[in-house]
């Protein structure tokens, strides 16, 4: 990658006050990703593994508590006001939920309207013109327009969601989960034009989601987040291929497979054991308390990001040894349950 | 008639009777100059005191003034008051509520807190301190019991405010970046002016009962215009001679209260959170009978 990044997060870090006194939730901890133009990065981790936090962080739904957020070099956590509105609208976010997303007193085309208006169009004409071009852009048609959001199906809210962010030219979009509330019939339209999009109109997209298969298909690089921490991140194809961080492997693993005869004699549950509260977070590695490799160590520091190969590290001591095959959590954890 | 077609079921769900009578008290009040048969302040002290008669349906009063055309007049004068005295509450509730709701934080404790002051003195206090400092008079009444209902629609705007702006699609709009004046204008506002309007139904009975409780105490609506609590105070000397003209603006009364109660009872459970409902249902219970308590005690 030669471009500069669109996208970087250096050091974010989120906490929520927790209901206990003086102590915190760190949802978000110390993470830096990248993301390129006209790329589609996928975020993988654990439902409460702090994933969308970072993503509603980075576009500013949450306040980080330190850390910065650079949208082509400039940091947005320097803005305020009109100039922090401005700058971060090149930066949207599609929402899980399409039925909550849009307002119900709306009609389609003064939803979309509405985000012309914001983004600074003046021309009623122009903006009618660009209404019409969006939902075209969407694949719904443009007699849609006068009814209300209530009336459309989920499938059709999401396309109008995201109209409405394509309406302010975003450089980057976040999709949280942008799929998993829909019918699986409509998953793989919503996913197939999303994939058109970011082809035809070069946004990059920052795809976040716990359906391992679907960031495979999309995504060009992944992301790994356990407890608020990435802990693995590289190219898809060679992180799917080898998976060099225990979490990840596990992770991997615990996907159900398709195939009914493989599905039965799959080794029993993979991942043990709760994920650890995020208020008081195991010292050292974040996993260790359900990694079947753990050692006295990994109690003592944070293990350092290892890199096996170009673009892929991962936060583990014994990332070697995994990357290149030598060890596996798979079977370890079968020696240490036998 | 597709058009009418949503409403009329709605209507059809509300209790009947209730429905009638508000539907008549708004019809009476709305057109009362025109319905009324006789001019409701000429006095003639030779028919003073009279039963029903052909000339006056439902007889005169102590000066022989038309008790049939004062009781429609009433209804207007009742209407009209509460209308202003809600109306003045809802403002300043759905403003200061939807503005706590809007910024949370500091600015919503201390908005809160002065909610939370003036819902533990009780209303009648409240107006009766701002009347003994203004003097009575009918825009004093207005303003004295816009003071004292606020802090209940301002609380109710806040909770309504507070899950508006927690929904995604006020979030969609931060995120699009749009000005705090559009989301607060554009959607907070117009959202919650939804909401608490209906529970403006709920209180409109109690709101009649207090204007009826001041004028009653000569501390609202002054004489010569009818107002039942007024009526009810010109006739109590004659409550066991003629017991027709007390009886005659308390039924009015009594049926605009329950009437309002009732109805704006199940509209409220039907439209606005359940637990929420609950709570002011049972807050406004204990309201209505500390002012009709207070109407029986003066």
């Amino acid at each position: 990658m030669t471009q500069a990044p669109v996208l970087k997060v250096e050091n974010l870090q989120t906490r929520f006050k927790s209901v206990q006194r003086d102590k915190y939730v760190h949802a978000v901890d110390d993470v830096s990703i990248e993301l390129y133009p006209g790329e589609i990065v996928g975020l993988v981790g654990e439902s409460g593994c702090g994933k969308s936090t970072l993503g509603r962080t980075i576009v500013g739904l949450e306040k980080a508590s330190s850390g910065r957020v650079l949208l082509d070099g400039v940091d947005l956590s320097a803005l305020s006001g009109a100039a922090l509105r401005d700058s971060r609208r090149a930066l949207q976010y599609v929402f899980q939920d399409p039925y909550s997303s849009l307002n119900d007193r709306q009609t389609v085309g003064e939803t979309i309207d509405e985000a012309l208006v914001i983004a600074g169009t003046r021309s009623p004409e122009e903006r009618n013109r660009r209404t019409k071009e969006l939902l075209d852009q969407v694949g719904l048609a443009s007699a849609v327009s006068d009814r209300h959001t209530r009336e459309l199906s989920g499938g059709q809210r999401q396309r109008v969601a995201i109209a409405r962010s394509l309406a302010v030219n975003p450089r980057v979009l976040i999709c949280d989960e942008p799929v998993s509330a829909l019918d699986l019939s409509i998953r793989a339209q919503v996913m197939n034009l999303f994939l058109r999009l970011q082809k035809d109109l070069g946004v990059a997209c920052l795809f976040i989601a716990h359906d391992l298969a679907l960031v495979r298909q999309a995504a060009s690089r992944v992301y790994v987040m356990y407890l608020g921490k990435i802990v693995e991140h590289g190219p898809s194809q060679e992180l799917y291929d080898h998976p060099s961080h225990p979490y990840s492997q596990m992770l991997l693993a615990s996907a159900p497979e398709v195939d009914p005869r493989i599905e039965k004699n799959r080794r029993g549950p993979l991942m043990i054991g709760e994920v650890p509260s995020p208020t008081n977070p195991p010292s050292g590695c974040r996993f260790r308390t359900r990694c079947p490799l753990a050692v006295d160590d990994c109690a003592k520091a944070l293990p350092p990001s290892r890199v096996l190969s170009p673009g892929h590290t991962a936060a583990c001591t014994f990332a070697g040894d995994l990357h290149r095959g030598k060890r596996s959590a798979l079977l370890q954890q079968e020696v240490s349950a036998a | 008639m597709n058009m009418l077609n949503p409403i009329l079921a709605r209507l059809n769900k509300m209790p009947r009777a209730a429905l009638i009578t508000i539907g008549l008290f708004f019809a009476l009040g709305t057109f009362a100059p025109w319905l009324a048969p006789q001019d409701p302040s000429t006095q003639n002290l030779l028919e003073a005191g009279l039963g029903p008669s052909a000339a006056h349906w439902l007889g005169t009063d102590h000066l022989g003034r038309d008790t049939f055309s004062r009781l429609i007049i009433a209804a207007n004068t009742s209407l009209v008051s509460v209308g202003s005295v809600l109306g003045a509450a809802m403002t300043i509730g759905i403003l200061l509520g939807t503005i706590a709701g809007y910024h949370r934080g500091w600015v919503d404790d201390l908005l809160m807190r002065v909610v939370d002051v003036g819902l533990s003195v009780p209303s009648l206090i409240i107006s009766l301190a701002v009347i003994g400092i203004v003097g009575p008079g009918y825009w004093t009444m207005v303003l004295a019991l816009a003071l004292a209902w606020w802090p209940m629609s301002g609380r109710i705007s806040r909770a309504v405010a507070v899950s508006i702006m927690s929904k995604p699609h006020i979030e969609a709009l931060r995120v699009l970046g749009a000005s705090p004046w559009r989301i607060y204008f554009g959607h907070l506002l117009p959202g919650t002016i939804g909401s608490v309007m209906v529970y403006a139904t709920a209180d409109a009975g109690t709101a009649a009962l207090a204007v009826a409780t001041l004028s009653f105490l000569g501390l609202g609506i002054q004489p010569p215009t009818p107002e039942w609590g007024q009526m009810l105070v010109d006739a109590l000397p004659y409550l066991e001679s003629d017991p027709r003209q007390v009886l005659l603006p308390g039924l009015a009364l009594t049926a605009a209260v329950i009437g309002f109660n009732t109805l704006g009872e199940s509209i409220a459970l039907n439209r606005i959170p359940k637990p929420l409902t609950r709570r002011m249902l049972a807050i406004r219970r204990a309201e209505v009978a500390s002012w009709s308590k207070e109407n029986s005690d003066a």
